[in-house]
């Protein structure tokens, strides 16, 4: 990157303040935004960087809300179905129903019955 | 399966994030971790997707911070994105500053004077504190 002191500085004061610069690679955020369609041609130098910020406050929320279902249920652990559960009670991630749905459903694989 | 992880964040980082915000006798399955990573990949996409569309309907090729802004409002993360253009704003105005003091320091070097002092401040105490949660009441931010 081209100033990493800034980021430093940017983020020292600020909410992900205590882990120093960006929280999350922006090399990697830049990938999968590319990845993302074949429209996207060039992206800005401060676009990975609003992602870094963004991908944070995404994460604490369905954590949030993952971990409310974890308590509902007594336990301490965070499981891949209490993600599950708050994707799909939460309405702006409806675009992860599917992509949370489909992983639930490979690991409980039907075993199929051969009745004779 | 290189490639495979090249669509990921690293899990160490989320699974760092994820942690920070809950109580401390809190646990995280790996499959949990797991789903997240993915979930933010394709959170990533989602709003990529969205943002490059309106720069193509506008002709522009890059896509910038606004467009992610917009994108994040327009999705429905409205929180997310007030949160962000503040973020946003309080970037643009550090590079500013950080812009003005090179080119401050570079005129001193050829004994011009500069006609306030505002190059000459360093850095590190401009707009260090962001303040963007004094708004308040955003439930998706929360106050360190």
């Amino acid at each position: 990157m081209r100033h990493p002191g800034a980021y430093s500085g940017l983020l020292a004061g600020g909410l992900s303040g205590k882990t120093g610069p960006h929280s999350l690679p922006l090399a990697r955020i830049k990938k999968i935004m590319k990845n993302s369609s074949d429209e996207v041609k060039m992206i800005s130098g401060e676009a990975p960087i609003v992602f870094s910020k963004a991908c944070e406050l995404f994460i604490e929320e369905l954590t949030k809300r993952a971990w409310m279902v974890t308590l509902k249920a007594k336990r301490r652990t965070i499981h891949k179905e209490d993600v599950a559960f708050a994707v799909i009670n939460t309405d702006i991630f409806d675009f992860l129903v599917n992509l949370v749905t489909e992983n639930s459903s490979k690991s409980e694989e039907p075993q199929p019955v051969m009745k004779a | 399966m290189v490639e495979e992880q090249d669509k990921l964040l690293p899990i160490a980082n989320i699974g760092r994030i994820m942690k920070r915000i809950l109580p401390r006798n809190a646990k995280i399955s790996k499959e949990a971790k797991e789903t997240v990573q993915e979930c933010v990949s394709e959170f990533i996409s989602f709003v990529t997707s969205e943002a490059s569309d309106k720069c193509h309907k506008e002709n522009r090729k890059t896509v910038n911070g606004d467009d992610i802004c917009w994108a994040l409002s327009t999705l429905g993360f409205d929180n997310f994105s007030d949160i962000m253009l503040r973020y946003l704003q309080k970037f643009r105005e550090f590079e500013r500053q950080k812009a003005e003091q090179n080119k401050a320091s570079s005129s001193e070097e050829r004994g011009e004077v500069t006609s306030n002092g505002f190059g000459l401040q360093p850095v590190a105490s401009a707009s260090l504190e962001f303040g963007i949660l004094e708004k308040g009441g955003s439930s998706s931010a929360k106050q360190k």
